[in-house]
Protein backbone atom coordinates (compact mmCIF):
# COMPACT_ATOMS: atom_id res chain seq x y z
CA UNK A 1 0.00 0.00 0.00
CA UNK A 2 1.26 3.93 -0.66
CA UNK A 3 1.64 6.32 2.04
CA UNK A 4 3.09 9.65 2.40
CA UNK A 5 6.14 9.93 5.11
CA UNK A 6 5.98 12.63 6.80
CA UNK A 7 9.70 12.28 8.71
CA UNK A 8 9.52 16.62 10.57
CA UNK A 9 12.14 18.25 11.74
CA UNK A 10 13.73 16.16 14.23
CA UNK A 11 14.04 12.56 12.52
CA UNK A 12 15.30 14.83 8.96
CA UNK A 13 18.15 16.48 10.26
CA UNK A 14 18.93 15.72 13.92
CA UNK A 15 18.27 11.67 13.79
CA UNK A 16 18.75 10.84 10.23
CA UNK A 17 19.71 7.23 11.48
CA UNK A 18 15.70 6.98 12.89
CA UNK A 19 14.37 8.03 9.55
CA UNK A 20 16.88 5.70 7.67
CA UNK A 21 15.87 2.75 10.38
CA UNK A 22 11.74 3.41 9.25
CA UNK A 23 12.23 3.54 5.78
CA UNK A 24 14.53 -0.22 5.69
CA UNK A 25 11.69 -1.70 8.15
CA UNK A 26 8.35 -0.48 6.38
CA UNK A 27 9.88 -1.28 3.03
CA UNK A 28 10.56 -4.99 4.89
CA UNK A 29 7.04 -4.88 5.82
CA UNK A 30 5.58 -3.99 2.31
CA UNK A 31 4.93 -0.31 2.68
CA UNK A 32 5.61 2.10 -0.33
CA UNK A 33 6.58 5.16 0.88
CA UNK A 34 5.85 8.17 -1.78
CA UNK A 35 7.66 10.84 -0.58
CA UNK A 36 6.07 14.35 -0.84
CA UNK A 37 7.77 17.25 -1.49
CA UNK A 38 7.37 20.86 0.29
CA UNK A 39 6.66 20.47 3.32
CA UNK A 40 8.05 22.32 6.56
CA UNK A 41 7.91 21.66 10.08
CA UNK A 42 4.45 19.72 11.09
CA UNK A 43 4.35 22.79 13.54
CA UNK A 44 5.86 22.41 16.70
CA UNK A 45 2.68 21.14 18.71
CA UNK A 46 4.66 22.91 22.07
CA UNK A 47 5.82 25.81 21.06
CA UNK A 48 4.12 27.36 17.82
CA UNK A 49 1.07 26.22 19.24
CA UNK A 50 1.60 28.03 22.21
CA UNK A 51 2.50 31.42 19.88
CA UNK A 52 -0.61 31.10 17.59
CA UNK A 53 -3.09 28.11 17.49
CA UNK A 54 -4.61 29.40 14.08
CA UNK A 55 -1.17 30.00 12.64
CA UNK A 56 -0.34 26.60 13.83
CA UNK A 57 -3.53 25.85 12.02
CA UNK A 58 -2.98 27.29 9.05
CA UNK A 59 0.48 25.85 8.33
CA UNK A 60 0.20 22.34 9.66
CA UNK A 61 -3.15 22.85 6.74
CA UNK A 62 -0.38 23.55 4.15
CA UNK A 63 1.06 20.72 5.31
CA UNK A 64 -1.60 18.47 4.72
CA UNK A 65 -3.16 20.01 1.56
CA UNK A 66 0.43 18.90 -0.10
CA UNK A 67 -0.08 15.31 0.90
CA UNK A 68 -3.75 15.70 0.00
CA UNK A 69 -2.84 16.60 -3.34
CA UNK A 70 -0.82 13.28 -3.90
CA UNK A 71 -3.79 11.27 -1.88
CA UNK A 72 -2.33 8.63 0.28
CA UNK A 73 -3.23 8.72 3.96
CA UNK A 74 0.09 10.65 6.16
CA UNK A 75 2.12 8.23 8.17
CA UNK A 76 3.96 9.74 10.98
CA UNK A 77 6.93 8.57 12.89
CA UNK A 78 7.47 11.41 15.40
CA UNK A 79 5.12 11.79 18.25
CA UNK A 80 5.15 15.61 17.96
CA UNK A 81 4.55 15.54 14.61
CA UNK A 82 1.45 13.21 14.84
CA UNK A 83 0.21 15.53 17.78
CA UNK A 84 -0.10 18.34 15.03
CA UNK A 85 -1.10 17.15 11.89
CA UNK A 86 -3.77 14.54 13.47
CA UNK A 87 -5.30 17.04 15.71
CA UNK A 88 -5.25 19.92 13.18
CA UNK A 89 -6.66 17.36 10.51
CA UNK A 90 -9.37 16.03 12.61
CA UNK A 91 -10.29 19.66 13.69
CA UNK A 92 -10.60 21.57 10.18
CA UNK A 93 -12.36 18.13 8.94
CA UNK A 94 -14.89 18.46 12.00
CA UNK A 95 -15.50 22.39 12.04
CA UNK A 96 -16.61 23.56 8.64
CA UNK A 97 -16.54 27.48 10.09
CA UNK A 98 -12.51 27.24 10.95
CA UNK A 99 -11.61 25.06 7.72
CA UNK A 100 -13.17 27.94 6.12
CA UNK A 101 -11.16 30.47 8.16
CA UNK A 102 -7.91 28.45 7.22
CA UNK A 103 -8.56 28.18 3.84
CA UNK A 104 -8.92 31.62 3.93
CA UNK A 105 -5.62 32.39 4.89
CA UNK A 106 -4.31 29.52 3.05
CA UNK A 107 -4.91 31.42 -0.44
CA UNK A 108 -2.31 33.30 -0.65
CA UNK A 109 -0.56 30.40 -1.67
CA UNK A 110 -3.32 28.83 -4.15
CA UNK A 111 -3.86 25.78 -1.33
CA UNK A 112 -6.79 24.49 0.53
CA UNK A 113 -7.07 21.79 2.95
CA UNK A 114 -10.05 19.22 1.41
CA UNK A 115 -9.81 16.83 4.32
CA UNK A 116 -9.69 13.63 2.60
CA UNK A 117 -6.94 11.92 4.25
CA UNK A 118 -6.36 10.65 7.92
CA UNK A 119 -3.01 10.84 9.53
CA UNK A 120 -1.64 7.94 11.69
CA UNK A 121 1.44 7.07 13.29
CA UNK A 122 3.53 4.58 11.51
CA UNK A 123 3.22 1.74 14.24
CA UNK A 124 -0.88 1.64 13.65
CA UNK A 125 -0.40 1.07 10.22
CA UNK A 126 1.85 -2.09 11.24
CA UNK A 127 -1.31 -3.42 13.29
CA UNK A 128 -4.06 -1.73 11.62
CA UNK A 129 -3.09 -2.32 7.80
CA UNK A 130 -0.90 -5.07 7.87
CA UNK A 131 -1.28 -7.32 11.30
CA UNK A 132 0.80 -7.79 13.68
CA UNK A 133 1.27 -11.47 12.29
CA UNK A 134 2.68 -10.40 9.00
CA UNK A 135 5.07 -8.38 10.64
CA UNK A 136 6.25 -11.04 12.67
CA UNK A 137 6.81 -13.05 9.15
CA UNK A 138 9.87 -9.87 8.24
CA UNK A 139 11.76 -11.11 11.72
CA UNK A 140 14.76 -13.10 10.64
CA UNK A 141 16.74 -12.82 14.07
CA UNK A 142 14.11 -12.63 16.66
CA UNK A 143 15.49 -10.41 19.61
CA UNK A 144 15.74 -13.05 22.33
CA UNK A 145 16.50 -12.39 25.44
CA UNK A 146 16.23 -8.86 25.06
CA UNK A 147 14.07 -6.94 27.84
CA UNK A 148 12.92 -4.14 26.71
CA UNK A 149 11.17 -1.11 28.89
CA UNK A 150 8.77 0.11 26.95
CA UNK A 151 8.13 3.67 27.11
CA UNK A 152 4.77 5.11 25.04
CA UNK A 153 5.05 8.95 25.26
CA UNK A 154 2.04 11.48 25.47
CA UNK A 155 1.05 12.02 21.98
CA UNK A 156 0.56 8.55 20.58
CA UNK A 157 -2.08 7.95 22.31
CA UNK A 158 -3.37 11.33 24.05
CA UNK A 159 -5.70 12.88 23.50
CA UNK A 160 -7.40 9.80 22.62
CA UNK A 161 -10.66 11.66 21.00
CA UNK A 162 -7.75 12.51 18.29
CA UNK A 163 -5.88 9.66 18.51
CA UNK A 164 -7.79 6.48 18.16
CA UNK A 165 -4.93 4.30 18.57
CA UNK A 166 -5.12 2.55 21.77
CA UNK A 167 -6.84 2.58 24.94
CA UNK A 168 -4.37 5.45 26.42
CA UNK A 169 -4.33 3.63 30.30
CA UNK A 170 -3.89 0.57 28.88
CA UNK A 171 -2.25 0.13 25.87
CA UNK A 172 -0.69 -2.92 24.41
CA UNK A 173 0.41 -1.54 21.26
CA UNK A 174 4.30 -1.07 21.47
CA UNK A 175 4.26 -4.12 24.10
CA UNK A 176 2.93 -6.40 21.42
CA UNK A 177 5.45 -4.88 18.62
CA UNK A 178 8.21 -5.03 20.48
CA UNK A 179 7.22 -9.01 21.08
CA UNK A 180 7.13 -9.59 16.97
CA UNK A 181 10.94 -8.65 17.14
CA UNK A 182 11.27 -11.25 19.38
CA UNK A 183 12.24 -9.16 22.68
CA UNK A 184 10.58 -9.04 25.79
CA UNK A 185 8.67 -6.21 26.78
CA UNK A 186 8.92 -5.24 29.97
CA UNK A 187 6.19 -2.72 32.23
CA UNK A 188 7.52 -0.72 35.22
CA UNK A 189 5.57 1.69 37.81
CA UNK A 190 5.91 4.63 35.85
CA UNK A 191 5.75 3.21 32.48
CA UNK A 192 2.90 5.45 31.00
CA UNK A 193 4.44 8.66 32.48
CA UNK A 194 5.52 11.42 30.44
CA UNK A 195 8.71 12.56 29.46
CA UNK A 196 8.19 16.21 30.51
CA UNK A 197 9.87 17.81 28.50
CA UNK A 198 7.62 20.73 27.64
CA UNK A 199 7.78 21.92 31.20
CA UNK A 200 9.40 25.20 31.73
CA UNK A 201 10.96 24.36 35.20
CA UNK A 202 13.62 21.80 34.70
CA UNK A 203 13.05 20.43 37.86
CA UNK A 204 10.11 18.65 37.13
CA UNK A 205 11.46 16.66 33.68
CA UNK A 206 14.64 15.89 35.82
CA UNK A 207 12.46 14.16 38.53
CA UNK A 208 10.50 12.11 36.11
CA UNK A 209 13.20 10.90 34.18
CA UNK A 210 15.37 10.01 37.14
CA UNK A 211 12.12 8.12 38.84
CA UNK A 212 11.68 6.25 35.08
CA UNK A 213 15.38 5.79 34.95
CA UNK A 214 15.36 3.87 38.53
CA UNK A 215 12.04 1.98 37.60
CA UNK A 216 13.82 0.32 34.91
CA UNK A 217 17.07 -0.01 36.44
CA UNK A 218 14.72 -1.91 39.43
CA UNK A 219 13.50 -4.07 36.78
CA UNK A 220 16.49 -4.98 35.03
CA UNK A 221 15.68 -4.27 31.74
CA UNK A 222 18.63 -4.05 29.34
CA UNK A 223 16.98 -1.34 27.32
CA UNK A 224 14.42 1.41 27.03
CA UNK A 225 12.11 0.97 23.93
CA UNK A 226 9.96 4.52 22.73
CA UNK A 227 8.81 5.93 19.52
CA UNK A 228 9.15 9.37 19.91
CA UNK A 229 12.05 11.50 19.01
CA UNK A 230 11.50 13.88 21.71
CA UNK A 231 11.29 11.47 24.48
CA UNK A 232 14.55 9.86 22.74
CA UNK A 233 16.32 13.24 23.32
CA UNK A 234 15.14 13.65 27.15
CA UNK A 235 16.31 10.09 27.96
CA UNK A 236 19.22 9.52 25.78
CA UNK A 237 21.46 13.17 26.01
CA UNK A 238 19.27 13.97 28.90
CA UNK A 239 20.46 10.99 30.81
CA UNK A 240 23.84 11.79 30.31
CA UNK A 241 23.45 15.60 31.27
CA UNK A 242 21.80 14.51 34.64
CA UNK A 243 24.02 11.79 35.26
CA UNK A 244 26.75 14.87 35.44
CA UNK A 245 24.66 17.29 37.55
CA UNK A 246 23.41 14.13 39.78
CA UNK A 247 26.35 12.59 40.11
CA UNK A 248 25.30 9.09 39.06
CA UNK A 249 25.24 7.00 36.33
CA UNK A 250 22.08 5.69 34.82
CA UNK A 251 23.41 2.92 31.97
CA UNK A 252 20.39 2.89 30.25
CA UNK A 253 20.43 2.35 27.22
CA UNK A 254 17.55 3.94 24.68
CA UNK A 255 16.28 2.23 21.43
CA UNK A 256 13.39 3.55 18.73
CA UNK A 257 11.18 0.79 18.15
CA UNK A 258 12.20 0.72 14.12
CA UNK A 259 15.51 0.49 15.34
CA UNK A 260 14.78 -2.72 17.02
CA UNK A 261 12.58 -3.96 14.56
CA UNK A 262 15.29 -3.23 11.90
CA UNK A 263 18.26 -5.43 13.63
CA UNK A 264 15.08 -7.94 13.77
CA UNK A 265 14.67 -8.23 10.51
CA UNK A 266 18.55 -8.78 9.87
CA UNK A 267 20.09 -4.77 9.29
CA UNK A 268 23.27 -4.01 10.83
CA UNK A 269 23.12 -2.11 14.20
CA UNK A 270 24.98 0.43 11.84
CA UNK A 271 22.48 0.62 9.42
CA UNK A 272 19.83 1.99 11.82
CA UNK A 273 22.56 4.09 13.78
CA UNK A 274 22.29 1.92 17.16
CA UNK A 275 26.13 3.07 16.50
CA UNK A 276 25.35 6.91 16.99
CA UNK A 277 23.34 7.03 20.75
CA UNK A 278 25.14 8.94 23.45
CA UNK A 279 24.22 6.36 25.98
CA UNK A 280 26.33 3.38 24.62
CA UNK A 281 23.86 0.81 23.25
CA UNK A 282 24.95 -1.53 20.25
CA UNK A 283 26.67 -3.88 22.42
CA UNK A 284 23.14 -5.73 22.75
CA UNK A 285 23.06 -6.47 18.85
CA UNK A 286 26.35 -7.63 18.84
CA UNK A 287 26.87 -11.15 19.04
CA UNK A 288 28.91 -12.26 21.64
CA UNK A 289 32.81 -12.96 20.40
CA UNK A 290 33.19 -16.42 19.98
CA UNK A 291 35.63 -17.65 23.31
CA UNK B 1 -5.37 45.00 54.09
CA UNK B 2 -5.43 43.01 57.08
CA UNK B 3 -8.95 42.43 57.50
CA UNK B 4 -9.25 41.73 53.54
CA UNK B 5 -7.19 38.44 54.67
CA UNK B 6 -10.00 36.99 56.34
CA UNK B 7 -12.10 37.07 53.37
CA UNK B 8 -12.52 33.78 50.97
CA UNK B 9 -9.99 33.46 48.63
CA UNK B 10 -11.72 35.24 45.27
CA UNK B 11 -13.36 38.19 47.15
CA UNK B 12 -9.34 39.40 48.58
CA UNK B 13 -8.24 39.15 44.45
CA UNK B 14 -11.32 40.77 43.62
CA UNK B 15 -13.36 38.73 40.51
CA UNK B 16 -12.72 39.68 36.94
CA UNK B 17 -14.72 38.63 34.71
CA UNK B 18 -13.63 40.65 31.81
CA UNK B 19 -10.86 37.70 31.62
CA UNK B 20 -13.46 35.37 30.92
CA UNK B 21 -13.76 37.46 27.11
CA UNK B 22 -10.05 37.77 26.61
CA UNK B 23 -10.02 33.87 26.84
CA UNK B 24 -13.45 33.36 25.14
CA UNK B 25 -11.98 35.32 22.23
CA UNK B 26 -8.85 33.10 21.81
CA UNK B 27 -9.01 29.59 20.09
CA UNK B 28 -10.48 26.96 21.97
CA UNK B 29 -9.94 29.37 25.12
CA UNK B 30 -14.04 29.43 25.57
CA UNK B 31 -13.50 25.32 27.24
CA UNK B 32 -13.03 27.09 30.69
CA UNK B 33 -16.47 27.79 31.25
CA UNK B 34 -17.78 24.08 31.25
CA UNK B 35 -15.25 23.48 33.98
CA UNK B 36 -17.24 22.85 37.36
CA UNK B 37 -14.50 21.95 39.32
CA UNK B 38 -14.66 18.36 39.92
CA UNK B 39 -10.96 17.68 40.49
CA UNK B 40 -11.24 14.84 38.17
CA UNK B 41 -7.88 16.39 36.28
CA UNK B 42 -5.82 16.41 38.71
CA UNK B 43 -4.92 13.22 40.54
CA UNK B 44 -3.04 11.71 37.23
CA UNK B 45 -1.44 14.71 36.11
CA UNK B 46 2.25 14.27 35.76
CA UNK B 47 3.45 18.31 35.92
CA UNK B 48 0.89 18.44 39.63
CA UNK B 49 2.57 14.91 40.53
CA UNK B 50 5.97 16.25 40.01
CA UNK B 51 5.77 19.75 41.37
CA UNK B 52 3.99 21.45 44.49
CA UNK B 53 2.07 24.57 42.74
CA UNK B 54 0.66 23.06 39.70
CA UNK B 55 -2.70 22.15 39.90
CA UNK B 56 -5.07 22.04 36.50
CA UNK B 57 -8.15 22.64 38.65
CA UNK B 58 -6.55 25.49 40.61
CA UNK B 59 -5.78 26.71 36.65
CA UNK B 60 -9.27 26.61 35.44
CA UNK B 61 -10.67 28.36 38.57
CA UNK B 62 -8.80 31.00 38.45
CA UNK B 63 -9.43 31.58 34.80
CA UNK B 64 -12.80 31.42 35.58
CA UNK B 65 -12.25 34.01 38.46
CA UNK B 66 -10.01 35.88 36.26
CA UNK B 67 -6.86 36.07 38.38
CA UNK B 68 -5.05 37.06 35.57
CA UNK B 69 -1.62 37.71 36.56
CA UNK B 70 -1.92 34.48 38.25
CA UNK B 71 -1.78 32.83 35.08
CA UNK B 72 -0.76 35.47 32.02
CA UNK B 73 3.10 36.23 32.45
CA UNK B 74 6.37 35.02 31.38
CA UNK B 75 6.71 32.76 34.60
CA UNK B 76 3.55 31.67 35.22
CA UNK B 77 2.74 28.01 36.35
CA UNK B 78 0.85 27.68 33.18
CA UNK B 79 4.43 27.47 31.23
CA UNK B 80 4.54 23.87 33.34
CA UNK B 81 2.24 22.06 31.65
CA UNK B 82 3.52 18.90 29.78
CA UNK B 83 1.03 19.08 27.65
CA UNK B 84 0.56 15.61 28.10
CA UNK B 85 -3.59 15.98 27.48
CA UNK B 86 -4.23 13.34 30.58
CA UNK B 87 -6.32 16.21 32.30
CA UNK B 88 -8.99 16.07 28.69
CA UNK B 89 -8.76 12.06 29.13
CA UNK B 90 -10.12 12.68 32.52
CA UNK B 91 -12.65 15.49 32.22
CA UNK B 92 -16.09 14.39 32.08
CA UNK B 93 -17.12 18.07 30.88
CA UNK B 94 -14.78 18.42 27.58
CA UNK B 95 -12.96 21.31 29.22
CA UNK B 96 -9.91 19.61 27.93
CA UNK B 97 -7.43 21.45 29.99
CA UNK B 98 -4.60 21.67 27.98
CA UNK B 99 -5.95 23.62 25.08
CA UNK B 100 -7.52 26.11 27.51
CA UNK B 101 -3.61 26.28 28.99
CA UNK B 102 -2.61 27.21 25.28
CA UNK B 103 -5.13 29.37 24.78
CA UNK B 104 -3.94 30.92 27.57
CA UNK B 105 -0.56 30.84 26.35
CA UNK B 106 -1.37 32.45 23.14
CA UNK B 107 -2.92 35.40 24.94
CA UNK B 108 0.68 35.69 26.59
CA UNK B 109 2.62 36.17 23.11
CA UNK B 110 -0.55 38.33 22.29
CA UNK B 111 0.46 40.73 25.14
CA UNK B 112 3.59 40.38 24.74
CA UNK B 113 4.04 38.43 28.36
CA UNK B 114 5.34 35.07 27.20
CA UNK B 115 9.04 33.51 27.79
CA UNK B 116 11.55 33.96 25.12
CA UNK B 117 11.64 30.32 23.89
CA UNK B 118 8.34 30.58 22.35
CA UNK B 119 9.33 32.87 19.96
CA UNK B 120 12.97 31.68 19.95
CA UNK B 121 11.29 28.20 18.48
CA UNK B 122 8.47 29.85 16.28
CA UNK B 123 11.06 32.20 14.91
CA UNK B 124 13.29 29.51 13.72
CA UNK B 125 10.26 27.98 12.05
CA UNK B 126 9.79 31.05 9.89
CA UNK B 127 13.19 31.27 9.01
CA UNK B 128 14.22 27.90 8.24
CA UNK B 129 11.29 26.33 7.78
CA UNK B 130 11.70 23.45 10.54
CA UNK B 131 12.58 24.12 14.11
CA UNK B 132 15.85 22.09 14.15
CA UNK B 133 19.09 23.32 12.38
CA UNK B 134 20.02 21.75 8.93
CA UNK B 135 24.26 21.11 9.31
CA UNK B 136 26.91 20.34 6.89
CA UNK B 137 27.31 17.32 9.83
CA UNK B 138 23.59 16.19 9.26
CA UNK B 139 23.89 16.12 5.77
CA UNK B 140 26.78 14.25 6.09
CA UNK B 141 25.51 11.90 8.08
CA UNK B 142 21.92 11.39 5.41
CA UNK B 143 24.71 10.53 3.12
CA UNK B 144 26.34 7.36 4.84
CA UNK B 145 23.15 6.29 5.55
CA UNK B 146 21.81 6.42 2.04
CA UNK B 147 19.33 8.89 2.37
CA UNK B 148 18.38 11.82 0.32
CA UNK B 149 19.54 15.12 0.33
CA UNK B 150 17.58 17.66 2.69
CA UNK B 151 15.51 19.47 0.49
CA UNK B 152 15.04 23.43 0.83
CA UNK B 153 12.11 24.63 2.84
CA UNK B 154 9.54 26.79 1.22
CA UNK B 155 9.84 30.05 3.73
CA UNK B 156 8.30 32.13 1.48
CA UNK B 157 4.92 29.73 1.26
CA UNK B 158 5.05 30.22 5.14
CA UNK B 159 5.52 34.03 5.14
CA UNK B 160 2.64 34.69 2.87
CA UNK B 161 0.46 32.44 5.27
CA UNK B 162 1.54 34.06 8.64
CA UNK B 163 1.62 37.46 10.36
CA UNK B 164 5.17 38.47 10.77
CA UNK B 165 5.33 41.48 13.15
Amino acid sequence: MKYTPFFGCMLTVKYPWFEAAVRKTLGKVGLDLVDVDGFTCCPDPIYFQARDKMEWYTVAARNLSLAEDVGHDVITTCSGCTATLSEVNLALKEDEALKKEINERLKPIGRQFKGTINVRHAVTVLRDDYGLDHVAKTVTRPLEGLKVAVHYGCHLLKPSRVMRVDDPDRPTILDDLVRIAGAEPIRHDLTLLCCGRACMNDAIPNQMVTEILEAIKAKQADCMGLICPTCFDEFDLGQIVLGRKLKKTFDIPVVYYFQLLGVAQGFSPEEVGLNMHKVKVDHLFTPAPVR
Amino acid sequence: MSEKKNLPEPARHGINFAFREKLDAMAEGFRHNYCYQCGACVADCPAGLYSKTFNPRLIMLKAILGFEDELIGPDTEIWNCTNCYTCSERCPQDVRPVDVIIAMKNLCVKEGKAPDLVTTVSDTVFEAGITTKVTSLAERRRQELGLGPIKQYPVEDLKKITRRD
